[in-house]
């Protein structure tokens, strides 16, 4: 028997669902994690190259990496060829490696798909060079594994979610998608085809429908937003009027509240003309950069800035957050704080490190402010879509709301002030693109 | 950072949205809260530097780092002020202590002066014990007080074997206070590269203390029995390193080996003993060395590091080396230690005389001449271990 499954692979998380011909199943396929049915999209390799995936990862990178040694060794990385009007020479470039580093933490991998070319090269894990298609094999391959262990059977296809848009380049948006086509083939999966995210929410909505309906779908999950506005209910007959996207989502949120609140905390807008300091203090935001940051070189920078008393204490801080491996832990305070938000007026962003002493009340007011320039990008986006379909929002009968960011408040008054309170729909945020990609797995 | 403006914010959000009101104002209490203690801690830092009782904390640290150094300097030899020639000289005789519960210690030179008969060593109480230490050695003197005091091998005089006949005539260095007993000597100068103070009771207590308080161990001359029941004695005192295993060997014969990682920072029992049972040994077990032990008899009784698997249960009973039916007939064990190849041992027997055999020939004939019973043994480091 072949099975075919329906896999969200999501930028911050993915699930695996499984379409009995009745009714959705939904893999556990993370059993430490607080919902099962969801895996964070996080991949952690060791020096050994054994790949981990989701809740495992992250409490492997902890046990591997709080309190760990750390020894640098220069390693030649390559040259730079230097050619002026009157000479030309030839430079060695050297790096400093931490030969003691266990293991390397990855995530959003998804975004990696959309930046592959001058953006993302791909990144050197110990001595192997990953490209971005080749993260993505490896994370999917886990979670297969995952899958077929759940299900005790071989899984030979799958039909994936792809956002509306990769990429408003046509050419980079094809190429993601053939990137993560043969990643998936890579991973093992036999037979692969893909769906819109919002369709597949829509597939989802559509079972509960008793009447055809005109439907407006705002998948806004971690990496982009998608768009789609589709008739569903009538079997023979399903019309997509329009669908549109951006590339805005749940952590560029992460990165607003980083780059507006927090970085006075690491000595932004404390420090002038130090060129070195001030690169350390921009990388605060780069969550894969940070950890990068930790060589030698930067250290004495650090200490030398500190030892002339130079905001000691905002420096100290960011010496702790690159040193002690503390920026895993840092971003996921900021987004849990940011979900928060959600369901209340204030939450508290705090790093208790004995060289950090973060603590931020940060509100709901404050954080709908430095979003302000991001969420009218979006409401554009969302009448651009609306205008493409040709209808008008009285037009539009139910707004259906999925993926993680679909929850800020700000957005649901958005989608209520355009269509109509009543009309806003909640899906299942992080399950129903899975459960609507298993639907059009089993049913083609 | 709390600014104007931040609270301005906050009072916004609290008019947007009153329901915030309680949560913020917790979030701030809890604020004040924290940083109140905080504050607290601050102040009295603040008296502490302004009083000099940091400096006088600082002094005493640097001053026991110095000790440390020059700790590591007698174990290892000073590179740097060592000139070359004399930092490849041969390493210095061995010295091997003979010492009892009264704190009188003899000291030979044991390159020289061994083998080497002494009547009357035998005493009233506790067989001696032996130790075999460099003579640039630091030694950590334990009593069954509690207390401890460090004092250097050079201290103590060297006896003329043709004239030490008793325990009369050795060095009495620290001598104990009233009702006190000496429990055991620790050799103290791999202090700055040890983790652990490991201390073992006679009924197989264990408790390991970190090292890094040796400074106030040493400061205040008190490290504590570590026993918990009161029919107990502190028996012996070693140092030891994460990763290291322990040895434990009973007079009936119970082995057992333990992971230093894994021992209790409070005493603990770690080897199950019947009541007529104590400990007559306790020592680390390196790579590649074997347990080598002995009977009252000086018959020879060995097992390989491999063959003492590293016990997890709190109260084991550990492996028997002696079988039921010699234990009825009264065999017990006399003295046991880690042996490799290299090492020579050294046995001191009821009529006070001094044998000494290297390990593989002991293993070889498989006793050792106990003339009227075996008191003690040490073992003399190989060669190759001796800097």
């Amino acid at each position: 028997m072949t099975i075919k499954v329906g896999l969200d692979f999501g930028t911050s998380n993915s699930g695996v669902a499984l379409w009995d011909g009745t009714r959705v199943r939904l893999l556990p396929v993370d059993r430490r994690g607080v919902q099962p049915e969801v895996v964070k999209t996080i991949l952690y390799i060791t020096r050994d190259y054994e790949a981990y995936i989701g809740q495992e990862a992250i409490e492997l990178y902890y046990r591997h990496n709080v309190d760990r040694q750390r020894h640098y060794v220069r390693q030649r990385a390559g040259e730079i060829e230097y050619t002026g009007a009157d000479m030309h020479y030839v430079r060695d470039v050297y790096v400093f490696v931490d030969e003691l580093q266990p293991g390397r933490l990855l995530q959003y991998l998804k975004t990696a798909l959309r930046k592959q070319g001058a953006r993302f090269q791909g990144t050197h894990i110990f001595e192997r060079h990953y490209a971005a298609g080749d993260l993505v094999q490896t994370y999917l391959s886990q979670l297969k594994q995952r899958a077929e262990q759940v299900l005790g059977e071989k899984i030979s296809g799958a039909t994936l979610g792809r956002p509306v848009k990769f990429s408003n380049d046509p050419a980079l948006d094809i190429q993601a998608e053939e990137t993560l086509r043969q990643a998936a083939l890579a991973a093992g999966f036999e037979q692969v085809d893909f769906e819109f995210e919002p369709v597949a929410a829509a597939l989802f909505y559509e079972q509960s429908l008793t009447k055809p309906e005109t439907v407006l779908v705002f998948d806004f999950g971690g990496g982009t937003l998608d768009i789609a506005i589709m008739r569903l209910g009538e079997q023979d007959r399903r019309v997509v009027y329009a669908s549109g996207g951006i590339d805005i989502a749940g952590s560029d949120f992460d990165r607003a509240i980083i780059e507006q609140r927090l970085m006075p905390f690491f000595g932004a807008g404390q420090v002038a003309h130090q060129p070195e300091l001030l690169d350390l203090i921009a990388a605060v935001p780069e969550w894969a950069v940070l950890p990068e940051m930790a060589t030698p070189i930067n250290r004495n920078v650090l200490e030398k800035a500190i030892r002339t008393g130079m905001v000691p204490v905002r420096l100290r801080a960011l010496q702790t957050l690159i040193y002690n491996d503390l920026a895993f832990s840092f971003y996921y305070r900021v987004e849990a704080a940011k979900i928060t938000l959600s369901s209340l007026g204030a939450a508290v962003i705090a790093l208790d490190d004995p060289g950090i002493d973060l603590w931020e009340l940060y509100t709901r007011n404050q954080f709908e402010a430095d979003i302000e320039s991001l969420r009218a990008k979006i409401e554009a986006v969302l009448l651009e879509t609306l205008a493409a379909s040709g209808l008008e929002p009285g037009q539009i009968e139910a707004v259906v709301k999925t993926g993680g960011s679909s929850n800020i408040p700000l957005f649901s008054e958005m989608l209520g002030r355009i269509f109509g309170p009543e009309k806003i729909k909640a899906s299942n945020a992080f399950s129903s693109v899975a459960a609507g990609l298993a639907i059009k797995a089993g049913n083609r | 950072m709390i600014t104007p403006q931040k609270i301005k914010e906050w009072l916004k959000e609290v008019e947007q949205r009153p329901e915030s009101a309680t949560l913020v104002l917790k979030y701030v209490t809890d604020r004040l809260r924290e940083l109140d203690a905080r504050n607290e801690e601050l102040s009295a830092e603040n008296i502490a530097l302004q009083s000099g009782a940091r400096v006088e904390e600082y002094e005493s640290r640097l001053a026991h780092l110095e000790y440390q150094l020059d700790l590591l300097r007698r174990r290892f030899g000073d590179i740097a002020l060592v000139p070359k020639e004399s930092a490849q000289a041969p390493p210095a005789p061995l010295r091997l202590l003979a010492y009892n519960a009264r704190g009188r210690i003899l000291c030979f030179n044991a390159e020289e002066d061994l083998p080497y008969f002494i009547g009357g060593l035998k005493t009233a109480g506790e067989p001696p014990c032996l130790l075999a230490v460099f003579p640039n050695e630091e030694l950590l003197f334990l009593f069954n007080s509690g207390r401890v005091s460090a004092r250097p091998v050079e201290q103590i005089r060297l006896v003329d074997p043709g004239l030490a006949t008793t325990f009369e005539q050795g060095s009495l260095p620290d001598e104990p206070h009233g009702g006190e007993l000496l429990a055991c000597l620790a050799p103290l100068s791999d202090l700055p590269l040890a983790h652990f103070f490991l201390q073992i009771s006679r009924r197989g207590w264990v408790k390991k203390t970190l090292a890094t308080m040796a400074e106030t161990i040493l400061g205040k001359r008190f490290l504590g029995k570590g026993v918990v029941q009161k029919s107990d004695q502190p028996f012996a005192l070693t140092l030891g390193r994460k990763g290291d295993r322990l040895a434990l060997v009973s007079r009936e014969g119970h082995v057992v080996s333990l992971e230093v990682d894994n021992l209790s920072y409070s005493a603990e029992e770690r080897i199950r003993l019947p009541a007529t049972d104590h400990l007559i040994a306790a020592f680390l077990l390196g790579q590649g060395h074997d347990l080598l032990a002995l009977t009252e008899e000086g018959k020879v009784l060995l097992r390989t590091g491999t063959d003492l698997e590293p016990s997890t249960s709190p109260m084991a009973k550990g492996l028997t080396l002696i079988p039921p039916a010699r234990l009825e007939k009264g065999t017990r064990l006399a003295a046991a230690l880690a042996v490799d190849t290299a090492t020579r041992v050294v046995a001191l027997d009821a009529g006070g005389r001094f044998t000494v055999q290297t390990a593989a020939e002991v293993r070889g004939a498989g006793a050792l001449d106990a003339g009227p019973g075996l008191l003690a043994v040490a073992g003399l480091a190989g060669p190759e271990r001796v800097r």
